[in-house]
């Protein structure tokens, strides 16, 4: 009976003790309110700052039990990841285009069931989405927030290619793999929520896995290349690839990029090709967005098999 | 006590372990692949891509491709020289079940074939697809003027 007591002592002293160790967004970070999402209906604010603003904002309400450790330590860890995968703290700076891309983003992240984390409602039901929160957003982007194609007479098509340009690596030391354009297209894909459509390119080894079935995890050497271009309105109602945007590349190698989900991830911008990223980690965005798919070796497409129809 | 902890723990780590989205078999977009069309003599998804379109009215998205011959207009851009084979290849869209915000291909409408002889003639054929929509109609002279202007999508 006794020693019990000293045991519970002894715990109950320990978890006082460890309060005095507190994670340094406790004390450093005054939560700073972010004015209401400006150019959104009120509603549409509303389910994003209860459900999301907690861990995606500087906004951030801290209860009783999130103050404990070491439950802050969690807490911390998922508002600093958190806020580097989306920050509506920054709403403000941003022009209507990445403002609805952010938006496309936080519906993507609560259409796969990922958002908001179920350990975090599990102790905030306030912050639980249903259905109805749901499709407010859906509907405002649909009714707000669809890109149309660029009409026939900004047509800056036929320009002149710029001859042998030379283009530079991107931050994570990927060089350019100009011969994708000879690769097969495993998918095409339109984009409302950017105006843009795509052809999504797969070198021979990864067109090969896709028919073996070898797709989870794709084999190294597999690449993928996805090209953007604007859409452009032509004249008899279609709509039609008009300027070049970007390629983007994921070039598999378990050990090379054993860092990066076993992808090499990179992109250029523009007819000069200008490598995208700030720094060696900007890859962490790709990554965060294509998270969803960790199931799927963190690749979106569902890919087309393309067979030799000779072949039975 | 251990006991009862450990016949506990197990149903749980089971709870947990099931729990687990479960890997996704097949990711593979079969209902829009070419593989039940007869009398194609070729697969015009074997070829390279040249161009994309889409018809918002009748919802559907389309792919231009193009035999080694009709690619070399990727590069200089010259008219399709003799022996060039092209392939028109529609599919009805559907929402991508993983990004709000995309269309993908889903069943295959038709399939339009434009091949030039040695003399440069052109020849048009038509291939209807398993999602054929009979409201299209698809009249071969305006497709082959169609078809050939359909802009190049370039890239640097
Ligand atoms: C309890 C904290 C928490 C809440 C609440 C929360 N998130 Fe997250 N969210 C995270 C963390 C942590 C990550 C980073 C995951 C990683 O990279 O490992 C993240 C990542 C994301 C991503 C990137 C893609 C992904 O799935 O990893 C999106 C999009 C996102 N959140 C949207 C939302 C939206 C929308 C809401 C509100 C409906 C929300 N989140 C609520 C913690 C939270
Ligand atoms: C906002 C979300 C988002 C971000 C950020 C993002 N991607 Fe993607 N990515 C997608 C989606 C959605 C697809 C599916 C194809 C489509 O509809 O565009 C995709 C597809 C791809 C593909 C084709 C293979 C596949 O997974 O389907 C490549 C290659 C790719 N992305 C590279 C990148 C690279 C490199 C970066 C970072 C520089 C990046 N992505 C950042 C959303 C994103």
């Amino acid at each position: 009976m006794k020693l019990k007591f000293k045991i519970i002592l002894g715990i109950l002293s320990l978890v006082l003790l460890a309060q005095l160790i507190r994670p340094e967004e406790l004390s450093s970070v005054k939560t700073q309110p972010v004015k209401g999402l400006a150019g959104v209906p009120e509603e549409v604010a509303k389910v994003l700052e209860t459900s999301c603003f907690d861990c995606h904002s500087s906004q951030t309400s801290w209860r009783w039990f999130d103050r404990l450790t070491p439950a802050n330590f969690l807490v911390a860890s998922h508002i600093r990841d958190g806020r580097k995968a989306l920050d509506f703290s920054q709403w403000d700076s941003l022009a209507s285009p990445q403002r609805n891309a952010m938006l496309y983003f936080a519906l993507n992240g609560m259409l796969s069931k990922e958002m908001p984390l179920s350990s975090y409602t599990a102790l905030h039901p306030a912050a639980k989405l249903d259905q109805k929160d749901i499709d407010l957003i859906r509907n405002y982007l649909l009714n707000n927030a669809v890109s149309k194609p660029a009409s026939i007479e900004s047509n800056s098509m036929g320009a002149e290619k710029p001859s042998i340009m030379e283009v530079k690596k991107t931050p994570n030391g990927i060089a350019y793999l100009p011969n994708y354009r000879n690769w097969k297209a495993i998918s095409t894909t339109e984009r409302f929520d950017n105006g843009t459509i795509r052809i999504i390119f797969g070198n021979p080894i990864a067109v090969e896995a896709i028919h073996e079935g070898k797709t989870n995890p794709f084999p190294d050497g597999t690449i993928f290349a996805k090209t953007a271009w604007k859409q452009q309105q032509g004249k008899d109602g279609s709509v039609y690839a008009g300027q070049f945007v970007q390629v983007e590349f994921m070039i598999k190698d378990v050990k090379r990029y054993a860092g990066t989900k076993g992808w090499g991830w990179a992109r250029w911008k523009g007819e000069n090709l200008l490598p995208y990223g700030k720094t060696v980690k900007f890859d962490s965005e790709c990554i965060s967005c294509h998270r969803p798919e960790r199931d799927n070796d963190y690749v979106f497409t569902r890919p087309l098999d393309i067979r030799d129809l000779n072949k039975k | 006590m251990r006991l009862t902890f450990t016949a506990g723990a197990f149903p749980l780590i089971i709870l947990l372990m099931t729990g687990c989205k479960p890997n996704a078999t097949d990711r593979i977009n079969n209902a829009a692949s070419i593989t039940s069309i007869s009398r194609l003599p070729e697969n015009p998804l074997e070829m390279t891509p040249m161009a994309v379109s889409l018809q918002p009215k009748a919802k559907t998205m389309s792919t231009l491709y193009g035999n080694s011959i009709a690619a070399k207009r990727l590069r200089d851009g010259a008219y399709y020289a003799a022996g060039s084979v092209l392939y028109l290849v529609t599919w009805k869209g559907k929402a991508d079940p993983d990004w709000f915000g995309a269309h993908i291909p889903d069943r295959v409408t038709a399939i339009e074939r434009i091949s030039f002889d040695q003399n440069g003639q052109k020849s048009y054929t038509f291939f209807k697809g398993p999602g054929w929509d009979p409201a299209l109609d698809l009249k071969k002279n305006e497709r082959l003027i169609i078809i050939l202007s359909i802009p190049i999508a370039k890239s640097p």
